[in-house]
């Protein structure tokens, strides 16, 4: 690979583990955007190293070491991790802030995404995307993505929320800049924008509070009795904002895509509607192959991680897409098998930090494909019909997935 | 066959529950381990055994256990 220093390699990283990854560039006529990292997890690179690309950054490939770069707080922090580097950036909360204080929000957000939480809200995710599908069914195509995957869990999120849904056109447009947008100004007013947005929306809720997720935030109060600072509680909702929509948005991409092109997955999950131990297994398996989040950390101090020097601000992504198909953890990693039984994915992260959003984010996409199935049990892809824009980065997916079948 | 959570490495992926909600259920508080039956009846053992493996924090163990001398325990 050719090497290119723009920022100077700096002196802590040895000359051979040193390699040339832009995690941003999918090369043209790569049709899935996570081939970039099966690339590199098979060719001979060190399973720790350093980019000069984006900023300069480590990258791990092993899962031990993805696994520990979650755990292990002391040395990875989540505060200021951005890839390339931005700072100031919003101190998402809790997601920003490392063990113990994380607590504080974490402890807040945690029951209202409990597995017995989310069960409260099946009824709901079923009407929304019945709902959803019977708009389209009968057309015989849909792109799937603005049809669908972008608009579920963004109508999840409002209905979180209590927000009205005539204003669901409004949070399509902020998300869709916040994750598509390239354009410096755009980014840097869109963000002003969502802050606007959540401001009004929690001064709101403070006077009428309502049984949405919302009110609890704002209402809730500290050890001491008072409201968290105001801006934690804007935070925590910029945080529920955009770690809700993209993830969900793209892992659905991924499966359907996959459906679309497998007549027997199709099946299979269609043989299973009533049953569903079956049915999660195979979700469950879908997750491990179509892990779509690459996540970062910064270093807290200099030290040494496995025999590597690391310095303090250093940068390190953790994909989990790598991590999953760890031949030493996963039999015949490449291989879907929808009734994987050891599935030890880290899809949604482990350690302090586990997605908190991961039961409900994984019942959306259940439902989702159950009603999907009921309604239109066989699809493909359009052919020809540029599926393939696809984009890199902290989350990974596609621009568009044309999909028909016939009616 | 006795069946032990270790709390403190629990983070509440329910994978547990999800696999064998016979003796495994996740508290509303923050999603964690809840231990129904801690000796692990024999018909779901194997099931018992698939979720320790299935934990991806490593929470989980299973302990031989004469009955009798954990009859005065609950989870
Ligand atoms: S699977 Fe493991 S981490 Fe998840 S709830 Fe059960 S014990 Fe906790």
């Amino acid at each position: 690979m050719t090497l290119l220093f723009q920022p100077p390699r700096p002196d802590h990283v040895p000359a051979d583990r040193i390699v040339d990854f832009d995690f941003f560039h999918i090369p043209p006529g790569m049709t899935d955007p996570a081939e970039i990292w099966h690339d590199l997890r098979r060719s001979d690179v060190p399973r720790i190293f350093y980019t000069p690309r984006n900023g300069g950054h480590w990258v791990f490939l092993d899962y031990a070491d993805i696994v520990e770069g979650y755990r292990n707080h002391e040395i990875f922090s989540t505060y200021q991790t951005p890839i390339p580097p931005i700072e100031p950036f919003p101190v998402m909360q809790p997601q920003g802030v490392d063990p113990p204080d994380h607590n504080v929000f974490r402890r807040l957000l945690a029951p209202m995404f409990t597995p017995t939480a989310v069960r409260g809200m099946v009824e709901e995710l079923e009407k929304r995307a019945k709902a959803l599908i019977g708009g389209f069914a009968d057309k015989g195509e849909c792109d799937f993505i603005q049809d669908f995957a972008a608009r579920y869990p963004t109508g999840t999120f409002l209905y979180l929320f209590g927000l009205s849904e005539d204003r669901l056109g409004e949070f399509l447009d902020l998300a869709g800049t916040f994750f598509r947008s390239t354009d410096p100004a755009a980014r840097a007013q869109n963000v002003v924008d969502i802050y606007a947005v959540l401001e009004s929306l929690f001064r709101e809720k403070e006077r009428n509070p309502g049984n949405d997720i919302a009110s609890a935030i704002v209402t809730a109060r500290d050890a001491d009795g008072n409201q968290h600072p105001w801006q934690d509680i804007l935070n925590c909702g910029f945080l529920l904002f955009v770690a809700g929509l993209d993830t969900v948005t793209n892992t659905m991409a991924y499966i359907w895509r996959y459906l679309a092109t497998t007549p027997a997955a199709r099946r299979h999950f269609r043989d299973r509607l009533d049953d569903p131990d079956a049915f999660l297994r195979a979700i469950e398996e879908l997750m491990r192959i179509n892990a779509v989040s690459n996540l970062f950390r910064r270093v807290t101090h200099d030290c040494t991680f496995r025999g590597v020097a690391l310095r303090k601000n250093d940068r390190v992504i953790l994909p989990n897409t790598v991590a999953n198909r760890d031949p030493t953890v996963f039999e015949n990693p490449d291989m879907i098998d929808l009734d994987r039984k050891v599935n030890t994915h880290v899809t949604f992260g482990v350690g302090p930090h586990r997605c908190v959003g991961s039961h409900l984010a994984k019942r959306e996409v259940m439902v989702s494909l159950a009603e999907w199935l009921r309604r239109i049990p066989d699809f493909e892809l359009v052919p020809d019909s540029g599926e393939t824009r696809a984009f890199g980065g902290s989350v990974m997916g596609f621009e568009s997935l044309k999909l028909r079948w016939d009616v | 066959m006795k069946v032990h959570v270790n709390l403190s490495l629990c983070q509440g992926h329910a994978r547990c529950e999800e696999i064998c909600p016979e003796v495994f259920a996740t508290d509303t508080v923050e999603g964690k381990c809840l231990i129904l039956k801690d000796i692990v009846p024999d018909d779901l053992l194997e099931k018992a055994r698939l979720v320790v493996r299935n934990c991806p924090e490593g929470a989980l163990r299973l302990s031989r256990d004469k009955g009798a001398a954990a009859e005065g325990e609950t989870a």
